[in-house]
């Protein structure tokens, strides 16, 4: 599915990414994790193919093509998702809007036909119920106005409605009280399955009781640092990052 | 009257235009409008149109229109067909005007059981003249420009609104104004009144169905009494090859809401002048603007607020999309006088250039007199947002896509603050086919 190898990036001329190496396969949930500042974010960006990210050396396969060489839009259409840390509000254009034209240029792209009206708007209510998302707010301008809970879970109703190969969750965790996390892992479950991967970044291990990883790996002065199981995250827990720092070095 | 040699050509036309007109009231005539018409066309004649040295034309050269002789229609078409202009859906009360003069057929005109009578200026002034003198018959203002002192002298026809104390109304009034007979000049002059605790809704449009020059100058008067509450809508989508030069002059008294909406997606040359003067303690203003041009249109706005009494509110917020060779100006004049106490007044103007060659003139003028007030203003010549544009990309959607929804969207904001339906759905249409392309 995802293939990373020794991935070096930089922003504002600053190395971030010093050679990151990854493999997912189909199907399965990876977590990063790692304190404030190791990479975990740009590594995120990078995936989706936001501007001013330099990528200095290394390369990225994904379902046998070069993600890089992509353009956003193209990775996207391909089944790249990002889950934003910070969703943007976007006023004048209401979530219908968006997600419409979202998903006919992704099915158009696979050789499908557009959705008609009707068609899409029975779609969008299935996927609405699924993060318990009050319907008005799809007639409001993208979110504008949401709370950080609302945002997060209309992400997460994006990704349900576009259905991609690979989910790359950012922070999903940051600002979502026990509730909110709750119907927005849940929403995430729901969608897991034997052809989806997810690579799951997060501060905390929190998230990863509600969205149990297969694998987690310590993202720290950016580099992977340490691989494990789900138990790793624990221990993370107990410790603290500064014990595997001190391991690092 | 002799055409007068020392009068510039642009201006002596009009002048001669208003003598060939006029014949018949000559002298004789001494009623208080005739004698207005006389008076504003001394002042026409005496400062003639605007040039690019006042500064309040700086920016709009106005050669597209004093390079060019428009008449006055006198015989104008009757029945005109304006099923392509019909608002869908829209349920109204309308009145129509071409080429300046009232189309009565297509008018309704007799609304008395709704609280409301409209009435045609020239059945008012030649019946009962009364009814309007106590608002249009002041002295001629020496501050007028030329183009209000054209149309005080050579109006021809407009709606007198009177809407009565506490009446509510409503369907919107629907003002259409439609400019047909090619090199024609219209000059509407309007009149409202909204009585205490009245309400209402009153569209103002502008379209045309020529594609030789057209050139429309109207005059629109609103009293907003006690606690009225009046949204108004200046919608304009003539053709290119129409001019026009719009005054709406308001006066707020005490606790009335005036809002005021002005959208511009047509016209080739397009001046507003919006001058609200808030009178009356705790009284609100609220302007809109949103405009979408391109090739060589020119869009200006020139808004003046005044704040004269304490505790009255004003919100303006401009919002203009160019492409190609299109220019724009926004002026937004603020004045706060020194008894205005607790006033509050914001302002913004945000304009997005989508071609190098475009242009917009942007310029807030505060004058304040008074010292316990909130004033702001602001305003962005821009580019779109990196951050939306990355967003929408990561969900499938191509750049071209993504900046065409983003230029729709950043004016939408102003559409979506449009209450009536109807209207905002025929506007959205129009911007939408124009910024939004093939996804």
């Amino acid at each position: 599915m995802l293939s990373i190898t020794d991935l070096q990036v930089a922003v504002d001329g600053k190395k971030i990414l010093k050679g990151v190496n990854l493999e997912v396969n189909p199907g399965e949930v990876h977590a990063i994790m790692g304190p404030n500042g190791s990479g975990k974010s740009t590594l995120a960006n990078v995936l989706a193919g936001r501007d001013n990210y330099e990528v200095i050396a290394g390369a990225v396969r994904y379902r046998g093509q070069d993600l890089l060489a992509m353009e956003p839009e193209i990775r996207a259409r391909e089944g790249v998702f990002l889950a934003f840390q910070y969703p943007v509000e976007i006023p004048g254009v209401t979530s219908l809007y968006l997600l419409k034209a979202s998903i006919n240029a992704i099915r158009k792209h696979r050789g499908e036909e557009e959705l008609d009206a009707v068609a899409f708007l029975k779609l969008i209510k299935e996927k609405a119920a699924l993060v318990e998302m009050r319907q008005e707010l799809l007639y409001r301008a993208v979110n504008e106005g949401f709370s950080g809970g609302e945002k997060k879970r209309n992400e997460i109703l994006q990704m349900a409605l576009l259905e991609p190969h690979l989910s790359v969750l950012d922070e999903t965790d940051s600002g979502l009280d026990i509730d909110a996390l709750k119907i927005v892992a849940q929403g995430v479950n729901t969608l897991r399955s034997k052809e989806r991967s997810m690579l799951v970044v997060t501060h905390y291990q929190r998230l990863l009781d509600y969205i149990v990883p297969d694998f987690v790996h310590v993202l720290a002065q950016g580099r992977i640092i340490r691989s494990g199981d789900k138990s790793l995250a624990l221990e993370l827990e107990n410790k603290g990052y500064s014990w595997i720092e001190g391991h690092a070095t | 009257m002799q055409p007068d040699t020392l009068l510039a050509p642009d201006t002596a036309h009009y002048v001669d235009q208003f003598a060939q007109l006029n014949k018949g009231f000559a002298d004789e005539d001494t009623a208080w409008f005739d004698d207005q018409r006389r008076q504003y066309l001394a002042r026409f004649s005496k400062i003639g149109f605007p040039t690019q040295r006042d500064e309040d034309w700086r920016y709009t050269p106005l050669r597209p229109i004093t390079s060019k002789n428009f008449n006055v229609v006198t015989a104008p078409e009757r029945d005109v067909d304006l099923s392509g202009f019909k608002i869908p859906a829209l349920h109204s009360h309308q009145i129509v005007f071409v080429d300046g003069h009232l189309d009565r057929k297509q008018s309704a005109l007799d609304l008395s059981q709704d609280g409301v009578s409209i009435q045609p200026l020239s059945a008012v002034l030649r019946e009962n003249p009364d009814l309007v003198e106590k608002y249009f018959g002041r002295p001629v203002k020496n501050n007028s420009h030329g183009f209000t002192a054209l149309n005080g002298a050579l109006y021809e026809d407009g709606a007198v609104i009177k809407i009565a104390a506490g009446a509510h109304i409503k369907k919107p009034i629907e003002l259409i104004f439609l400019s047909r007979t090619g090199m024609a000049i219209s000059q509407p002059r309007n009149l409202v009144v909204a009585g205490r605790n009245s309400k209402a809704q009153i569209i103002e449009r502008y379209i045309s169905n020529s594609t030789a020059h057209t050139l429309t100058n109207s005059t629109t008067e609103i009293i907003v009494g006690h606690h009225a509450a009046i949204d108004y809508y200046i919608v304009q989508t003539q053709s290119p090859s129409a001019y026009q030069v719009c005054g709406v002059w308001v006066k707020q008294a005490r606790g009335s809401r005036f809002s005021c909406r002005t959208i511009t997606l047509g016209g080739g040359l397009v001046r507003n002048d919006l001058r609200v003067a808030l009178n009356g303690s705790g009284a609100h203003c609220g302007l809109l603007g949103a405009y979408s041009v391109s090739g060589k249109q020119h869009v200006d706005n020139h808004t003046t607020i005044v704040h004269q009494a304490g505790n009255c509110t004003s919100n303006e917020l401009y919002k203009g999309v160019l492409d190609q060779r299109a220019r724009a100006v926004f002026h937004g004049r603020i004045k706060v006088a020194q008894d205005a106490q607790k006033t509050d007044a914001q302002q913004a103007n945000h304009t997005l250039l989508l071609s190098g060659n475009a242009e917009i003139d942007t310029k807030p003028q505060l004058e304040i007199y008074a010292d316990d007030v909130k004033c702001s203003h602001g305003a962005t010549i821009g580019q779109l947002n990196a951050d939306s544009l990355f967003y929408l990309r990561a969900r499938g959607i191509d750049q071209a896509g993504a900046r065409s929804i983003l230029t729709y969207a950043f004016v939408n904001e102003v559409l979506n603050q449009i209450d009536i339906m109807p209207l905002r759905a025929v506007l959205e249409e129009i911007l939408a086919s124009r910024l939004i392309h093939e996804i």
